[in-house]
């Protein structure tokens, strides 16, 4: 009788131990939402920017990006339309992943890389290279992942970041991280501004009309049903209207607003060998454009996409994985501009994993079905090899594709509904150099481009898409991270230098926009409670004219920041940032001046 | 090893070209500053891209390339140049992006003044009772907000606006009327409005055919061309030639394209024949032609031009504008009037038009 009275307590402590223990195990056992990017990018180079890097840069995806990455912008002005170019390919051929779903607009087939808030994400992944087979359209210079990582565990941590620069820019940032063993919240709610008048450096002008602002609120959440079975749901809204500023030569009248929605909803289950993922999405993008800001005449677009999927992976043994993917999308737009239509496609994917212990390959095919136009197969083929204790090399080959947008196919009186894929070849080797906390990548790649799709005016003058370019780009980027402890503090180093050729078949001009050299660098030095860091863009000349007779040219823009955490305020963080230190006068876009020396200063409580 | 082969030639890469990162502006001619007895040719430049700019031909062709910059110390000339109309020692040139006229002398391109207040969208420019009468599509979205400008030319102001209907671009003046084609701007215009410039008030409107895109007059009639509707309307219409009285204000004479993807543009009169091009054909015909001729004069296809962007006949000699891609630099051919080329020169991003300047 005692002795049960003893027992029970003692197995209820004990259950209270084991689920303890389970705890901290599932506390590092972080819930993943684009499993691909984990699990299949063998053979690829995976740049994560995490929280800390977020933080320090400019709430823009383009700042971070530029900044830190091999990735060109061009920006039509501070916080304007910003278009990416991803190892020399066009901003259509970047796909841009949202919690593993494919967010680039149907309408334009790109992401416009300032309307995507970059404090609303954990983490930041850039994946260089194909990945139609995993991400669909567009995964062709790489992809762009941005995740909402989930975790059960007992918290409750907030913080609020506030943000004041030059020309009355105003960043707000709400973050609730919260959470126990059955329930996961993770919600983020921004808002930012800006007048956006700067001084056009070394000129009387200013920038005219290109004030704008943007709210956004991300929230992930997961539930555990129980230990096999787990639903989450993420959800993304944004909304934001920017005036389009001017430039040199045009005082610009127009506004734009951008309304998107993307929701995700996912169960998955977790059998054994098999593990199942149930997803269903409805995104919504939707732009009203105006000519002219004092009146309420606009134009407009607006895509609907509904998108099911099921994921299943299966261990055939420790060392071999097979995920097959089952996608089947809907979409439904209209517009002012084009044709309403809706499109159906349904895709298949086969990828297999095989670890071999120092050898790990993966292959991948994917197949499309649709009525709109002929699909190509796309393979991948990767491979990592570790050849000494430092050193790895990684093999990658793939075909991708980008499908042909809404605007290409139905824009009214100049959309051709005959039009095909861009496809293209590509492969990559990459080469890993790991001693200590000293990382170097250098990956050297060739794409080729077929089928591209460019307006062309034809005899009458009329400008319509056709599949007639060819372009073959072939490059060398690297990336370098270095850690090292100086007297009581850590220094950080981070480089990237990407060299880029871009042609036309049988051209020698380069394309336009695709800067032969680019690179990053930073340094950053934390000591205690304090760090500073300095970060440099060189960006090399840049064509503007297809055959080359007009360029932008090369830049070096640099920021200088510091941040400290108060001693007498725990959890308040104050940062101040410099930038363009050296008051570069430079254009990222033609005619279209960025600003000089620039201030932003900032408090982070967290709570 | 070849690894390091490869980063040091990165490295070794970029550091050289961050050494040499030199300045390449230095690329233009000395400016001659006499742009007379010669052809200023205008470059649109690329919509949003800032790069308008003016070459001229001297008769002697020889060729000089962005003029405006260079004797105005690097300004830009602004966006997307639509017209020039030469006045006195003036040039006005027409901005559309821009929004604005930039005034120089026809002579020198020395910048005069600027004109930004007032106009939304300008398109062409005509002279007469001193006056610059400034065609203008308003806000392009809007069907009613289309007007011309009147220029005070002594002040330099707009003096009053005559409102019309959507869409109006060719402007030609005769005996103190002007005759506005309205093409129809983001719509599909089939008006001649004409304006008496001693009231500047609408005295009539005459009916053409679809899409009016180039207005001569010779001998007291008007000769107005019409493209048609194009392949993206409804139904898609051939274009054709109206001849109108300017006695009577009334269509005399039509003369009709036969196939509905005939899409005709670019009519000039030049020693009593007319010029015209379809796609990158040109063709010519007397004055009083009835039918078409059966054959062209000369294509373009041997310059590898896909059509013509911009025309002239003057002096014995044709003048074709091709944009070629619209991004790169764009080529003026020019031919004797049998269609033989005599001399073909780069000049800016889209060749617009031919003003001569004698």
């Amino acid at each position: 009788m005692i002795l049960k009275k003893l027992i029970l307590p003692l197995l209820l402590l004990l259950c209270q131990l084991t689920l303890a223990q389970t705890d901290t195990i599932t506390l590092k056992e972080v819930i993943i939402s684009d499993a691909q990017l984990r699990d299949y990018s063998t053979g690829q180079s995976v740049q994560k920017l995490n929280d800390s890097v977020i933080g320090r840069n400019a709430a823009s995806l383009t700042s971070l990006l530029n900044y830190n990455t091999n990735i060109y912008f061009k920006e039509n002005g501070l916080g304007m339309v910003s278009s990416p170019s991803f190892r020399g390919t066009s901003a259509s051929q970047t796909a841009v992943i949202w919690n593993g779903i494919n967010i680039n607009s149907q309408l334009l087939g790109q992401t416009d890389f300032n309307v995507l808030n970059t404090r609303d994400f954990n983490s930041i992944s850039v994946r260089a290279g194909g990945g139609s087979v995993a991400y669909g359209s567009s995964a062709i210079g790489g992809s762009i992942h941005l995740s909402n990582d989930l975790y059960f565990g007992d918290r409750f941590n907030n913080s609020l970041r506030t943000d004041y620069g030059s020309y009355n820019t105003i960043g707000v940032n709400y973050n609730l991280d919260a959470g126990n063993n059955k329930v996961s919240t993770n919600i983020s709610v921004s808002r930012n501004s800006s007048d956006n008048d700067y001084a056009y450096p070394g000129t009387s002008l200013r920038n005219q009309n290109g004030e704008y602002y943007n709210t956004s609120v991300n929230a992930a959440i997961g539930y555990k049903l129980n230990d096999k079975n787990i639903l989450r749901f993420y959800s993304y809204v944004f909304d934001g209207e920017r005036h389009f500023s001017g430039t040199l030569a045009v005082v610009s009248r127009s506004k734009y607003q951008d309304l998107n929605t993307r929701n995700l909803l996912e169960w998955s289950g977790y059998y054994g060998k098999f593990t199942s993922r149930v997803k269903a999405a409805f995104l919504k993008e939707n732009y009203k454009y105006f000519e002219n800001k004092a009146n309420n005449l606009y134009t407009h677009g607006s895509v609907k996409t509904y998108i099911g999927r099921y994921d299943l992976t299966y261990d055939v043994t420790d060392a071999i994985k097979l995920n097959t993917i089952i996608d089947y999308t809907h979409n439904d737009g209209d517009g002012s501009d084009i044709i309403s239509k809706k499109r159906d496609i349904a895709s298949g994917s086969l990828l297999m994993k095989h670890n071999l212990g120092r050898i790990q390959y993966e292959l991948g095919i994917r197949k499309e079905v649709t009525d709109n136009y002929e699909s190509p197969l796309l393979f991948s083929f990767g491979t990592n090899m570790n050849v000494a204790r430092f050193y790895d090399i990684k093999l990658n080959a793939s075909r991708n594709f980008r499908v042909p947008t809404y605007n290409d196919l139905y824009w009214a009186g100049s959309g051709n509904p005959n039009l095909n894929p861009e496809t293209s070849y590509q492969a990559e080797v990459g080469n890993v150099i790991k001693i200590n906390s000293f990382t170097l990548t250098v990956t050297g790649y060739y794409i080729k481009l077929r089928d591209m799709l460019r307006w062309v005016p034809n005899t009458s003058g009329i400008w319509m898409p056709e599949n007639v370019g060819k372009v073959n780009t072939y490059g060398l980027e690297s990336i370098l991270n270095y850690k090292t402890k100086i007297g009581a503090g850590e220094l950080q180093l981070t480089g990237t230098y990407a060299y880029t050729v871009s042609r036309e078949d049988g051209k020698t001009y380069q394309l336009i926009y695709v800067p032969m050299h680019k690179a990053t660098a930073s340094v950053a030095y934390a000591v205690k409670n304090a760090s500073v860091y300095y970060r440099h863009l060189f960006t090399g000349e840049a064509f503007t004219a297809s055959d080359n007779s007009a360029s932008l040219d090369p830049y070096n823009v640099s920021s200088i920041g510091a941040e400290y955490s108060l001693k007498f305020i725990k959890g308040l963080d104050v940062g101040v940032q410099v930038n363009n230190l050296w008051n570069e006068e430079y254009l990222a876009y033609a005619v279209r001046p960025m600003p000089g020396r620039n201030y932003n200063m900032y408090l982070n409580f967290k709570f | 090893m070849k690894l390091n082969k490869l980063i040091v030639a990165a490295f070794a890469g970029s550091l050289l070209f961050v050494s040499c990162s030199s300045d390449d502006d230095a690329k233009v001619d000395t400016p001659s500053g006499a742009y007379d007895n010669g052809v200023i040719v205008l470059n649109e430049g690329g919509f949003g891209a800032g790069n308008a700019s003016a070459s001229y031909i001297s008769d002697a062709m020889v060729l000089e390339n962005n003029i405006f910059s260079a004797v105005n110390s690097g300004d830009l000339l602004g966006d997307t140049a639509q017209d020039l109309g030469f006045v006195g020692d003036l040039a006005y040139i027409v901005l559309n992006g821009s929004n604005k006229i930039e005034i120089v002398n026809r002579y020198t391109f020395v910048k005069v003044a600027t004109i930004s207040t007032g106009l939304v969208n300008p398109r062409f420019v005509e002279f007469e009772n001193g006056k610059a009468y400034v065609t203008c599509w308003g806000d392009g979205t809007v069907t009613t907000d289309d007007y011309v400008a009147v220029i005070d030319l002594a002040t330099r102001a707009i003096s009053t606006k005559i409102s019309v209907a959507e869409g109006p671009e060719r402007i030609i003046e005769e005996n103190g009327k002007l005759y506005v084609a309205h093409k129809g701007g983001y719509g599909y215009g089939n008006k001649i409005t004409v304006i008496n410039t001693a009231n500047d008030t609408v005295t009539t409107t005459i009916t053409v055919g679809d899409v009016p895109n180039s207005l001569e007059v010779e001998n007291g009639n008007l000769y107005v061309m019409s493209a048609g509707l194009p392949y993206y309307a409804d139904t898609e219409t051939a274009g054709r030639l109206d001849v109108i009285s300017l006695a009577t204000n009334t269509v005399t004479r039509t003369v009709n394209f036969t196939e509905s993807t005939d899409h005709p543009g670019n009519l000039t009169i030049e020693d009593d024949k007319i010029y015209y091009t379809l796609d990158n054909a040109i063709y010519t015909m007397a004055l009083n032609a009835t039918t078409l001729p059966a054959a062209s004069l000369f294509t373009t296809t041997p310059q590898g031009s896909y059509g013509v962007y911009s025309f002239a006949v003057e002096d014995n000699h044709i003048y074709v504008g091709d944009a070629g891609d619209y991004s790169a630099n764009g080529q003026v051919h020019i031919y004797s009037t049998q269609g033989a080329l005599q001399k073909s020169f780069t000049v800016g991003v889209i060749p617009t038009g031919f003003y001569f300047n004698d």
